[in-house]
């Protein structure tokens, strides 16, 4: 019997406890709170950015960075030879000015700048790229971004990332080299003047700098925690709490820090939206993006409200392997028979454009100075009549009445509705077609993507550099992301003629003309849409603007009033 | 007793490799791999990434050495955050799940009990529809719409407590509040229906009769005597809350274990589920051994170890 | 105490003629034990009311959707995300079922619906809500049960065995529950989607395998705290076998604790399917469960709150009948309980 009444007191004293803890922390954090409140913008000069984040930083090595997160922070406590404007243009970052060209363009000789220093007051030296670089292409290292030196086309990347070369994991031979302090020479295979995107290319961090010494001092460490890191960007990592969030400050070392207008920026980790609405509202953020549901309720207010256009499009995988869309007709058919734009201005309501294309409109401008759209427009547009016309002689052809078929599908909510849409509104207007949706898991709809194993799968690909290249290689014969056994001889044709001409007038119009076979011709995808994002931000921010691909945001140039 | 809990700890140990064994191939067998990205790399790619974390191995090498680390105290590195050491990662987000749930369970179980024993003792009067339908309530009502209400009622609406974040006691009321509807609920519901039969057995009348003071007989005799079923119940459900419940670390932004854990599933990180798993189960089992314990403590008549006794 | 000087003798007694049948002659009529139960469920109002709202839930389960003119499917995002609008009651202000939104917007006006009546409004693919709610009842309410027969037959089954049994059995039995629980059920639950493709069989599969083992540990539990009990012992000096022993003493006497961990099995098993609709592996849509349907209303509570209402509405209703009637069964069904 004493034991019961003992744990009671226990539990008594216990809750009494949690209580009084709870009530006095209350004091407590009440006074923290008002001591960060104030330095919010007026009166006193200390500028403070409150930003959400929907996941912990997965990788603070810039060589390492593969995810929008890692990318952006990266984007802003470090810094390569080129960084973006915003206008998506590479400007100079870490270099005096524009390279000295050699070899017909084949070596390019970079000057790097005097005042650029780490964190640590050691100076950016071009052994610190040489580093990085090799570091980059290593086997060890292992980093998904490793393709983008075959992308630049650096000397021998292609080769010490091939297992089968006998180059491979031969990372000394790689393109670059250290003349002196400041003088970096980089070597590349082909002639650059058939990369028009190459300075944009090396805007992204995979090719930042890292400080030899400090990396081999830390060892596995490194990276690991904000204080594990060395910086040379605009701002410096000062806190990480894993998981919860992260604090960046101006970095007062930085070789441009006049031009840096913020002082601090807050960044929390918080995964559900309808929580980062609230945090919005009750001013503890001070931008958030939101989803069509909540669109409706902000649309009005003008001057929080913005929507950005993204690079990214989705599409209809058709899996050619099935009898039924190995038929042209029936891909034509497919395409056409749902209506895209309800899909994007009712049910996605967030700025996403209807895409009647594979290469996204603003993203990038030939070199007649045109948006690469203009020429090739909406491709495949039609309506249910014309999609009926379609159907009904692909059905003829293949000798049936009914077509079943099945819809793979991402997990998301927001995913299960667009399918749930273009369901119903194919089954109405295609008669005999019956289109299961089968929602999996994202590894697991990768596989079935892999292995062939589906008949048409919502997917989706943003560019990893600024070219429609990074769109059209995408579909040739073979190639590891076609993945629905999609094979068109003169597409291929035209695809590798493009990626070897210097002509870039020639290169762009056999870009264009690629497209125009993928859907105009052979309907091998049917475009959804170009995705949009749907923005709330406090009015006193300024100068926002979203590169399209890289780091999402140079801080570097927002203010706050 | 020593004899027997000595016993258990060594049954403890047979589950747990069991336990690990079959989450070990059971988890080989969900497709994909670990990468971020992975829809975007080449074969050539993903050939030296998975020779980088010793997956081209065959499973069974893979198995024996995750066994032989895991028993030199290696539990391996996550692959989606790049070389960070599971056992600090699970010991960076354990607190506050694990503050969240004691809160949780406290306060849950102290007003379950009083509204059970109330509800009661005050059988078919109105004390006891109310605290029976707060009960029911309690468990109807999703734990995220009952968040969800309380953020942006008490968050934004009035604005007395933080709406998410975790930054001090100041932080918990909220989360620790949505965790606790549950356990009153599942407590209180358990205690009334135990103090009603127990109400009615013939030691409490005898009691009763003896003359004993109302307040001995229910401490004394009635609810120490309901409380079989509540402890029972009671330790899985702490565990459950300390561990980390998704769906309330998610809308509070609590970092926390139990979101981590869900992520990892999804997105193949091997050694983070198969930490997690462990350190889940040997939560789990020390309550049942706990709970076991206290059978025979609460209710002398119940002889745990079988036999003897 | 003059009594006692009167003088007791033999003559005084004769022999009573006492038949034994007349003694026990029963003169009431005979009321089984289900008779019995059923005439106190009934006297109970509670379980009544209980009875009579799942009787209505389900007559709109599968009525409903037959009342409108809509299918489950049917959409048409011209007319998406209409507020609630009854006829006769949209006059009455107050209700709130005449069409106008939180904004105070008639969005049938707005959307060219006038002659159009959605009773609990459309959704984002204009779709019409009522169909959908009751559909996903039907769906909700086929978890439920399901739920709690595999709570009834395995869990109760095998924590009787185990707690009863004891010694090496218990041992290895709760082992082998420990091995269920410590397996994460989120992997088994995705390889079986994977086998099986997401839906209704997949959900409940994965229920029969993680869905027993609380109810397991509460009848053990039970079952050990009874085993002892003089009643018992009184029954197996007796010479009653073990089922015998179950089934007449323990089973009766474990009833209540059955009862109410059933009740808490219902709303789990809609919730773990809510859940598995919120980390996309629960019904396959275009169908719709009552849990899948909060769950996607939620989102929009602040703009749309007719979305997430209905739902959530039916939800507690079908709770709170339900263990309404469980109550009334418990009561109903314990010997101790008997006045």
């Amino acid at each position: 019997m004493k034991k019961t009444k003992w744990s009671l007191l226990l539990a008594i004293v216990l809750v009494l406890s949690v209580f009084l803890s709870a009530c006095s922390g209350k004091n407590d954090s009440d006074g923290k709170e008002k001591a960060s409140g104030t330095t919010d913008g007026e009166g006193s000069k200390e500028k403070v950015l409150n930003l959400l984040e929907t996941s912990e930083i997965p990788y603070l090595d810039n060589i390492m960075a593969d995810d929008s997160v890692s990318l952006n922070v990266a984007n802003n406590v470090y810094e390569g030879l080129y960084t973006l404007d915003d206008k998506d243009q590479p400007v100079p970052a870490g270099i005096t000015g524009e390279p000295e060209e050699k070899d017909g363009g084949k070596t390019w000789v970079f000057k790097l700048r005097d005042d650029a220093v780490w964190s640590n007051g050691e100076k950016v030296t071009a052994n610190d790229y040489v580093f990085a670089w090799r570091k980059a292409v290593a086997k060890e290292t292992a980093t998904q971004y490793s393709f983008i030196y075959q992308v630049a086309g650096i000397l021998n990347a292609d080769k010490i990332l091939n297992p089968e070369d006998k180059m491979y994991n031969k990372t000394d031979q790689l393109g670059v080299k250290a003349i002196d302090d400041h003088t970096l020479e980089v070597k590349f295979s082909g002639d650059t003047s058939a990369k028009p995107y190459l300075k944009a290319v090396l805007s992204f961090p995979t090719f930042y700098p890292q400080n030899e010494k400090f990396v081999k001092e830390q060892g596995k460490e490194f990276a690991l925690e904000a204080d594990k890191a060395l910086y040379n960007g605009p701002y410096t990592l000062t806190k990480w709490e894993h998981e919860k969030g992260w604090v960046m400050k101006k970095n007062e070392k930085y070789w441009d820090k006049k031009n840096v207008k913020v002082d601090t920026i807050n960044t929390n980790v918080v995964k559900e939206e309808a929580t980062r609405i609230n945090l919005f509202e009750t001013g503890k953020a001070d931008r958030t993006s939101i989803s069509a549901e909540y669109v409706d309720q902000y649309k009005d207010k003008k001057d929080i409200f913005s929507t950005v256009p993204e690079s990214t499009v989705f599409f209809l995988r058709m899996n050619q392997k099935n009898k039924a869309l190995a038929n042209e007709n029936i891909r034509h058919a497919i395409d056409m028979g749902w209506d895209k734009k309800q899909l994007t201005d009712v049910l996605l309501n967030n700025g996403s454009v209807p895409a009647f294309f594979l290469v996204p409109s603003k993203f990038v401008n030939g070199p007649d100075g045109a948006d690469f759209r203009e020429k090739n427009g909406d491709l495949n547009k039609g309506d249910a009549a014309k999609a009926k016309e379609y159907w009904e002689k692909g059905l003829k052809e293949l000798g049936t009445k009914k077509v079943d078929l099945t819809l793979l599908n991402y997990d998301s909510d927001t995913a299960q509705k667009d399918a749930q849409f273009i369901k119903n509104q194919l089954e109405k207007n295609l008669p005999g077609l019956s289109l299961k949706i089968k929602p999996q898991p994202f590894k697991q709809k990768l596989k079935l993507e892999e292995k062939l194993d589906y008949d048409i799968s919502y997917a989706g690909w943003g560019p990893d550099y600024p070219d429609p290249m990074t769109f059209v290689d995408m579909f040739i014969t073979g190639g590891s992301h076609n993945e629905m056994n999609y094979s068109n001889k003169k597409y291929d044709e035209l695809i590798k003629k493009a990626s070897a001409e210097t002509d870039l007038q020639k290169r762009w119009d056999m870009m264009q003309e690629a497209e125009k076979i993928l859907i105009e011709e052979d309907a091998a995808i049917s475009p959804m849409y170009q995705r949009g994002l749907a923005f709330i931000t406090k009015s006193n921010i300024k100068n926002i603007h979203n590169h399209s691909f890289g780091g999402d945001y140079s801080y570097k140039n927002w203010d706050v009033q | 007793m020593v004899r027997f809990v000595l016993k258990r700890m060594l049954y403890m140990l047979i589950t747990l490799f069991i336990i690990t064994s079959f989450t070990f191939f059971l988890m080989k067998l969900l497709p994909g791999s670990p990468f971020n990205n992975e829809e975007k790399l080449t074969d050539a790619q993903k050939f030296i990434l998975n020779e980088k974390y010793g997956l081209n191995d065959p499973v069974p090498v893979q198995y024996f050495n995750y066994m032989g680390n895991l028993l030199k105290g290696d539990m391996g590195v996550s692959f989606q955050y790049d070389n960070r050491p599971v056992s600090t990662m699970i010991a960076e987000r354990i607190g506050p799940s694990a503050v969240l749930g004691i809160e949780a369970t406290i306060f849950g179980t102290i007003i379950g009990l009083i509204l059970g024993i109330v509800a009661a003792l005050r059988h078919n009067t109105a004390a006891d529809y109310v605290s029976s339908l707060f009960a029911v309530l309690g468990i109807s009502i999703p734990s995220f719409v009952f968040a969800g209400l309380l953020q942006y009622y008490v968050g934004v609406k009035l604005d007395w407590l933080p709406v998410a974040l975790w930054d001090g006691p100041k932080y918990h009321v909220l989360p620790a509040l949505s965790l606790s509807v549950f356990v009153i609920a599942t407590v209180a519901r358990f205690m009334r229906t135990e103090m009603l039969e127990v109400l009615g057995q013939d030691y409490i009348t005898t009691a009763k009769s003896k003359g004993l003071s109302k307040l001995v007989v229910i401490y004394k005799h009635s609810v120490r005597n309901a409380l079989i079923p509540v402890v029972t119940i009671l330790g899985p459900l702490a565990i459950n809350l300390i561990t980390g419940t998704l769906i309330i670390e998610k809308i509070f932004a609590v970092p926390g274990l139990g979101y981590q854990f869900v992520g990892s599933i999804t997105l193949n990180d091997y050694p983070v589920i198969m930490a997690t798993t462990i350190f889940y189960s040997v939560c789990f089992i020390v309550v049942i051994l706990i709970v076991d314990i206290l059978y025979g403590i609460i209710d002398p008549r119940i002889r745990v170890a079988g036999g003897k006794g | 105490m003059s009594m006692r000087e009167k003088q007791l003798n033999n003559d005084l007694f004769q022999p009573a003629v006492i038949s034994m049948e007349a003694s026990e002659k029963i003169t009431e009529e005979s009321t089984s034990f289900w008779q019995d139960a059923r005439r106190r469920l009934f006297e109970n109002k509670g379980s009544v009311a209980g009875l009579i709202i799942i009787a209505v839930i389900l007559l709109f389960a599968f009525l409903g959707p037959v009342l409108s003119q809509y299918g489950f499917d049917d959409q048409d995002v011209s007319r998406a995300n209409l507020p609630p609008r009854i006829p006769v009651l949209e006059k009455v202000g107050f209700l709130g079922i005449d069409g106008v939104d939180i904004r105070g917007v008639n969005q049938y006006e707005m959307k060219n619906q006038k002659d159009n009546y959605y009773w609990f409004g459309t959704d984002a693919l204009g779709r019409d809500q009522f169909v959908r709610v009751w559909k996903g009842t039907q769906i909700s309410l086929y978890i439920a049960f399901l739920a709690a027969a595999i709570d009834m037959v395995i869990g109760v089954a095998y924590g009787a065995i185990s707690g009863y049994r004891g010694g090496r059995t218990d041992n290895i039995m709760q082992r082998i529950i420990e091995i269920v629980i410590g397996i994460p059920n989120l992997i088994v639950i995705i390889l079986f989607i994977l086998i099986l493709e997401p839906g209704i069989l997949s959900i409940t599969i994965s229920l029969v395998i993680t869905g027993w083992t609380t109810m397991a540990r509460i009848v053990r539990g039970q079952i050990l705290k009874l085993k002892n009990q003089e009643f018992v012992m009184a029954s197996q000096t007796l010479g009653a076998n073990s089922s015998r022993i179950l089934t007449k003493h323990m089973f009766p006497n474990i009833l209540g604790s059955i009862i109410i961990t059933s009740m808490f099995t219902i709303p789990n098993a809609i919730f773990f399917e809510a859940f598995l609709s919120f980390i996309g592996l629960g019904i396959a849509p275009p169908t719709a469960s009552l849990g899948s349907l909060v769950n996607e209303g939620f989102k929009s509570l602040q703009i749309y709150p007719h979305l997430v209402l209905y739902p959530a509405v039916i939800i507690s209703l079908i709770m709170i009948s339900f263990n309404l009637l469980g109550d009334g069964l418990r009561d109903a069904l314990d010997p101790k309980m008997r006045k």
